[in-house]
């Protein structure tokens, strides 16, 4: 017969035994990310630096196109330019060690139909999303707009098992953020969450350099700057940093969220950034649940 | 006296080159409304003021307003408010087309979408107007969004490839409403159209369906009211539709930034435009050119 004290040892052992394996498992889980832009490089050029940040630490980060890119070019366009857009986005993942999915839907001609709305919802319990990043619904392209919409749209439905049933549902609605834009209108951009991507701005303009057919091609001429654009491979580099990467233009605002999320010696001289706002139609985090969701913030 | 006669030399050859100017490389100015009659109302004056100038002004109704009688409709309606829209279009010196979707039923689609397109493009705008996606009725809201989602695609080459793109993305305005949310619409841009008041006035008269039928119908108005010649019924519409203004601190302001050298108590008429952040953004230089009659 076993002795009262010792199944009290005994019980003792095993509760510390469940205890630290559950804490163990906490710090090693990985955090799922995934991010919709509307044309293969939007979710790069806002989301890149952080992407690359995650990574680094063993997260799991996808990036979505909702549309195939179709008509991003002056010279080619439809199915021959989505297969270079599609090669390009790869491209990109590889650099920055990521996953990423280009949409089959054209470029120039989203709406927020259900069809879509049912594409964003499996793509984000597919990945088992704990944060989902996405445009604001105000930016200057209608796809970008209509993207935000979408996405803000899959959530809460995310979790309903009678909505895309053939996809499981998600326990719990995901943490959704909006990237950074400049349009003023109904409000500015709120910079809720501001990441220092220092030490990872050179992979991200790496990642911006495999979109070619946009970066050197497409969007200098939009601007009629094309005769602009180097041909060797090193100085394009460093003109995409001059155009893409420069320091960023650091508002009040986010100078104010930096010094919030790394102290004021560290936050007032950080000059490579990117900014988040949180939306209110997901999962309202506390700042310590954020500083679990972008542990990059704790290893400052 | 020299100096009178080179002052006078000075105007003339100024004013010979502004016209020139103006019939060389005139603007082109395209303006969106849901209905046959919703230019007209918020940018008449305006658009007179333009076309005097020696300017091109396209006014564009989104849909054919078969819907806006009380005891009329349909096809007959459509036809009756496109022959209104034209003698508008004459009375203000400008273009209008009314685009045959029903009215009461404009939706943002992509057909109508790259119908707006195609009108931007082959007018070559250098200003694109419409309404704010904040009004009170849908087709508003929708016309404004269709408008809105134009913006930059009109530069896009294989977008509506059938019509070749603009070089450059155009300022894109908002004619005036008074609605509050989730904004307000905000003045950036003041218009004194006290000279053509009376034009404007007589073209929305012209949309005689409207003005003396619909409008008075719907909000009320008793038959008798409405007075039956024709100089009564401008009488009676000016006193309706061209509220004067009332000069807050904020329209003196306005008034101030755009007309420095006038006198609010020698102005009573003004239009309003603001200024849409998905359109180029035109600084205050820019804005003076775009609209020379600031002066």
């Amino acid at each position: 017969m076993i002795s009262n004290k010792f199944k009290l040892i005994l019980l003792v052992h095993i509760l510390l035994f469940c205890f630290t394996s559950t804490l163990k498992g906490q710090s090693n889980k990985k955090l799922n990310i995934i991010v919709f832009g509307a044309h293969p490089d939007d979710c790069d050029n806002k989301f890149g630096g952080t992407a690359a940040l995650f990574s680094q630490m063993g997260h799991n980060v996808k990036f979505v196109s909702v549309t195939n890119g179709d008509a991003g070019h002056f010279k080619k366009g439809g199915g021959a330019l989505a297969k270079i857009r599609r090669a390009e986005a790869k491209e990109a993942a590889k650099r920055l060690k990521i996953e990423y999915t280009v949409l089959d839907n054209h470029d120039g001609e989203l709406l927020p139909s259900l069809n879509v709305r049912h594409q964003i919802i499996r793509e984000i319990r597919n990945w088992n999303a704990d944060i989902v990043l996405t445009h604001r619904p105000v930016d200057y392209h209608p796809d970008h707009r209509y993207t935000g919409v979408l996405v803000q749209d899959a959530a809460y439905l995310v979790i309903v098992p009678n909505v895309v049933s053939d996809t499981p549902p998600l326990e719990k609605n995901p943490v959704f953020l909006y990237l950074q834009d400049r349009f003023q209108k109904p409000y500015p951009f709120q910079p809720e969450i501001t990441i220092d991507i220092s030490s990872t701005i050179d992979q991200k303009m790496s990642g911006l350099d495999a979109h070619e057919s946009q970066f050197y091609e497409w969007l200098p001429w939009t601007e009629g700057r094309l005769s602009e654009v180097p041909n060797k491979k090193s100085e394009r580099l460093v003109y995409l940093k001059n155009k893409w990467g420069a320091k960023s233009a650091i508002s009040q605002e986010t100078r104010k969220s930096l010094t919030k999320w790394y102290g004021g010696k560290k936050g007032n001289s950080i000059e490579y950034v990117e900014s988040f706002e949180i939306c209110e139609y997901g999962k309202q985090p506390t700042d310590s649940e954020i500083l679990k969701l972008f542990p990059m913030l704790n290893s400052k | 006296m020299k100096k009178l006669i080179l002052s006078i030399f000075l105007l003339c050859t100024g004013g010979i080159l502004s016209a020139q100017n103006s019939q060389n490389n005139p603007l082109k100015i395209i303006a969106f409304g849901a209905h046959p009659d919703d230019c007209d109302a918020k940018f008449g004056g305006t658009a007179a003021l333009y076309a005097q100038m020696g300017h091109k002004v396209k006014f564009v109704s989104l849909t054919n307003g078969d819907a806006g009688h009380q005891s009329e409709g349909g096809g007959f309606l459509g036809k009756r408010r496109r022959a209104e829209a034209k003698k508008a279009g004459k009375i203000l010196n400008i273009t209008y087309d009314v685009l045959d979707n029903h009215d009461g039923e404009l939706m943002p689609t992509l057909q109508v979408r790259h119908q707006v397109i195609r009108k931007i493009r082959e007018w070559d705008a250098d200003i694109v107007l419409g309404l704010r996606p904040n009004d009170y009725h849908p087709d508003h809201r929708n016309a404004g969004i269709i408008v809105q989602d134009a913006a930059y695609l009109v530069i896009v080459p294989n977008v509506t490839p059938d019509t070749p793109p603009l070089k450059k993305n155009p300022v894109f305005l908002y004619m005036k409403d008074n609605f509050k949310k989730p904004t307000p619409f905000s003045k950036d841009i003041a218009i004194i159209i006290d000279t053509v008041v009376d034009q404007k006035i007589k073209a929305l008269a012209a949309h005689s369906s409207q003005m003396f039928e619909w409008l008075p119908w719907v909000s009320g108005v008793e038959k008798k009211e409405i007075p039956t010649n024709e100089i009564d019924r401008l009488a009676w519409l000016k006193k309706k539709y061209s509220t004067q203004i009332i000069w807050s601190e904020e329209n003196i302001a306005l008034l101030k930034k755009w007309y420095p050298k006038v006198k609010n108590t020698s102005v009573k008429y003004l239009e309003f435009f603001e200024i849409c952040e998905y359109g180029k953004q035109p600084n205050t230089s820019e804005i003076k050119k775009l609209f020379p009659m600031l002066k």
